[in-house]
């Protein structure tokens, strides 16, 4: 989640809001593929295709309102973003509940439960896991490895000169928003069975995706990875030590101060040249 | 206004080197330099945008580089920037009105005197187009001109103003300057790179380079100079 | 408009415009029956908000997520005193000024050097956490169960002296925002909104006006929650719900965003729209926000503006 706002941020320095209804999306998208046509037995083939699906939806959400911002027809960028997004939001929430009702699914569990060494580990959790690892470091390689990595890395840090280097920049948007949305629904998708599928699962997605960033700082990847570990680190250790019933309030306070003390977040985001 | 030792660093990046430049009240100066050399570095020093590292900026005699931006506007000292930048949502006449404002001077006062600038500008007939539609000149010519409603104005930092301005518009700048000079003794410093226009306008020049100031004098002095020759050829 | 004296005179009708509506507005509520009056009280609680927030948003160019929440720190600051400590309502409403109009400079303060995007953040995540510190504190709040709050007014015409109650709210609200607008404030506001930093440099303390915005807006805001909750009867956590904050952006774009109108009409709009077809249920969301994109990406003026031209075009018709 984290990853797909900071990675958006990174190459149009904007704020999707709607991140999470793009995660529920993915899930439900899992859900009805897993259910109608393959089957828990694959369910990482569902993951798949629901990122495909979701990676085109966010392509045209680009194209018809995203990228209007850049073709100076719209004043005021950020404040474009927020509204449209929020609103985008509210859309996708309330469509999913006229189309599949205000009821809660819950696909089947992905895996039995396991052990790591003593520990009882909920299937579903383990596969999460392992799937997000596989999922981040494919998404590492990309960056670092590919050449459409390293275009992308190159518009995070200089839009204009990426112009003229001859790369169509507004391709670039479009496809990475694309990916940022496809990795929502990659974590909607592989986090369904656990927490349940409903029209507002994604605020949550959302609300957890910009503790990350914010600690983190916007614009950096490395920062989301540490950050993510972090924020559930601080859950658990304030569940265990303190009141479980707050869990969720423990990585809000911290993100309260970080916000405070270091409004950019632990590492900085690196000043974009043009 | 006079500078001591003046030094500005980004990191290992050295803006501003050691300059000690003064300006005589109610002279026209000029400040020419290669690109990068400190020149609006060194306007935005001036004017609080950027804290010096170390040195001091003295104004009238009162030391002025730890005020914030607003704090030196009421010394009396404005500035322009490179690129005209304006309040666009607002007309230029309300633009025009904010710097009186800030004094306290009523509407009705700073109305009357905006006026008076616009038209002497030549900028009346857009009074009351949203500053966003003027073309670029004639955006540079009214951050100019907003800049005289603070009254007094004492000194006036102008940046690039004449970059890819239209002659007729160039012209009217020259006037205006000029008139401001004589009638009210504003002290201008002007930063620019068209040598003619201010052989034209300042009675001195300073030369920058590399953020130390390495010359200074008539145009004349100055174009003699070898280090000046240098800095613009050799770079 | 080629001088001053034509302003005026399309001000003077603009004012006169607004003579007849006024009239309309006062005699609704007897000509309408007992559920209108309640929409059109609802209305103007959210004409209230709308207008406060455009203030910072629109006008001042602080793009607040946290408005609904200073409306619900209003809320349970009046309605859990008057309920534990007995005092009158028109104490726990002055309260409600007190403790919305500190969080709003607090906040204001926290925000002062963050930049549009770290500012949606920090005030979204700001009204969270109010969200959640509410329903955590179910012990006094009574969380999400709801906690019962004294009524104002009481007995048969309470309808009535609501409507007018919030019908007032409302009007002294925009009168604020009006003058606000034309004082030297309203000036210093939209050229912080325009270029911050160019406003310094011109003079302007952006600081203090931009604090004192987040105060007025918030503290308006708590008086209207507290209202709310005084009306309402009940107050939940879902007041301080995202979507309340959404409602608000959508009233406030659809409606103009930088006009004082807009506000109020895109306010009345959408709580006469919502609750009309309140039988389609969350088609009425979609067809809102379908609405926001559209005007957003088309035609960002809203309907104000869309009011504007108008005017503009039948002026130079003549």
């Amino acid at each position: 989640m984290a990853m797909g706002i900071t990675f958006i941020y990174g190459i149009m320095r904007i704020i999707n809001w709607s991140m999470g209804e793009f995660y529920m999306i993915g899930g439900y998208l899992q859900y009805l593929i897993i259910t109608h046509f393959i089957g828990v037995k694959e369910w990482y083939i569902g993951v798949i295709l629901s990122m495909v699906g979701v990676f085109l939806l966010g392509m045209v959400v680009q194209s018809l309102l995203i990228k209007p911002m850049f073709e100076g027809t719209v004043e005021k960028r950020t404040e474009y973003a927020t509204i449209v997004t929020i609103a985008l939001g509210v859309l996708f929430t309330n469509m999913a509940v006229i189309g599949a009702g205000p009821f809660i699914y819950s696909p089947p569990g992905y895996y039995r439960t396991t052990q790591i060494i003593t520990l009882p580990v909920s299937g579903t959790r383990f596969i999460a896991f392992i799937g997000t690892v596989v999922l981040l470091s494919l998404f590492y390689l990309f960056l670092k490895k590919t050449w459409w990595g390293r275009a992308f890395q190159g518009a995070a840090q200089n839009r204009v000169g990426i112009q003229t280097a001859g790369i169509d920049v507004f391709r670039l948007d479009q496809i990475a928003f694309g990916i940022g949305v496809a990795l929502a629904a990659a974590a909607g998708a592989l986090l369904a069975p656990e927490f349940y599928l409903h029209p507002r699962c994604g605020s949550i997605a959302t609300m957890k995706g910009f503790e990350i960033i914010v600690i983190a700082g916007l614009g950096s990847i490395p920062g989301v990875l540490c950050a993510g570990l972090l924020l559930g680190l601080i859950e658990s250790l304030g569940s265990v030590f303190l009141n479980p019933s707050f869990r969720d309030v423990y990585g809000f306070l911290f993100l309260l101060a970080i916000l405070a003390i270091k409004p950019t977040g632990l590492f900085e985001e690196r000043e974009r040249v043009a | 206004m006079h500078t001591e030792n003046l030094t500005k660093d980004f990191g290992r990046l050295r803006a501003v080197d050691n300059l000690s430049l003064s300006l005589e009240e109610g002279e026209i100066r000029g400040l020419i330099g290669p690109n990068g050399s400190g020149k609006t570095t060194l306007i935005n020093l001036i004017t609080g945008v950027y804290k010096p590292t170390s040195g001091g900026i003295y104004f009238f005699g009162r030391r002025i580089d730890r005020l914030s931006p607003e704090n030196i506007t009421h010394e009396g000292i404005m500035r322009t920037f490179q690129v005209a930048r304006l309040f666009g949502d607002m007309t230029v006449l309300e633009n025009m009105l904010i710097p009186a404002f800030t004094q306290g001077t009523s509407k009705r006062e700073a109305s009357h005197r905006a006026k008076e600038l616009l038209d002497f500008s030549l900028l009346g007939r857009l009074s009351h187009e949203p500053a966003r539609n003027l073309s670029g000149g004639q955006g540079m010519l009214l951050q100019i001109v907003r800049g005289f409603m603070r009254q007094p104005l004492r000194l006036y930092l102008l940046d690039e103003p004449f970059a890819g301005v239209h002659p007729a518009i160039k012209d009217v700048m020259i006037e205006t300057i000029q008139k401001m000079n004589r009638e009210e003794g504003i002290t201008f410093l002007i930063v620019s790179h068209e040598l003619t226009t201010i052989r034209r306008l300042c009675s001195r020049i300073s030369v920058l380079h590399g953020g130390r100031l390495i010359s200074e004098g008539t145009m004349k002095e100055v174009a003699n100079d070898p280090r000046v020759i240098d800095s613009y050829l050799g770079g | 408009m080629k001088n001053i004296s034509d302003a005026r005179i399309s001000g003077l009708k603009r004012y006169s415009l607004s003579l007849p509506v006024l009239v309309v507005v006062c005699l609704l509520p007897f000509w309408t029956g007992q559920y209108y009056m309640q929409v059109f009280t609802i209305a103007f609680y959210y004409v209230v908000l709308a207008s406060s927030w455009n203030l910072i948003a629109g006008y001042t160019g602080q793009f607040s997520l946290a408005h609904h929440a200073f409306a619900a720190i209003g809320g349970y600051t009046s309605a859990l005193l008057v309920i534990h400590s007995g005092f009158p309502i028109w104490m726990g409403i002055l309260a409600a000024l007190l403790s919305s109009t500190l969080m709003g400079f607090i906040l204001g303060v926290l925000c002062l050097r963050m930049r549009a995007i770290y500012l949606a953040i920090a005030t979204w995540a700001f009204a969270e956490s109010v969200r959640i510190f509410i329903s955590m504190t179910y012990k006094i709040t009574r969380g999400d169960l709801g906690l019962a709050v004294p009524k104002l007014f009481l007995g048969e015409g309470r309808g009535v002296a609501c409507y007018f109650l919030f019908l007032g709210l409302a009007a002294v609200t925009i009168l604020l925002i009006m003058i606000i607008n034309h004082s030297k404030m309203g000036y210093y506001l939209r050229a912080i909104r325009n270029d911050e930093m160019v406003a310094r440099v011109m003079g302007v303390n952006t600081t203090r006006w931009k604090i004192f915005a987040f105060i007025i807006s918030s503290g308006i805001a708590g008086i209207a929650g507290a209202f709310y909750g005084h009306y309402n009867g009940l107050l939940t956590p879902v007041m301080v719900d995202f979507n309340e904050m959404a409602f608000i952006v959508i009233m406030v774009v659809i409606g103009g965003i930088r006009s004082i109108a807009g506000p109020v009409i895109g306010a009345i709009l959408i709580e006469i729209l919502t609750e009309t077809f309140r039988e389609f249920g969350e088609i009425r969301m979609v067809v809102f926000a379908l609405a926001v994109i559209a005007i957003a990406r088309l035609y960002h003026e809203g309907a104000m503006g869309t009011v504007r031209q108008f005017a503009q075009w039948i002026a130079r018709k003549n």
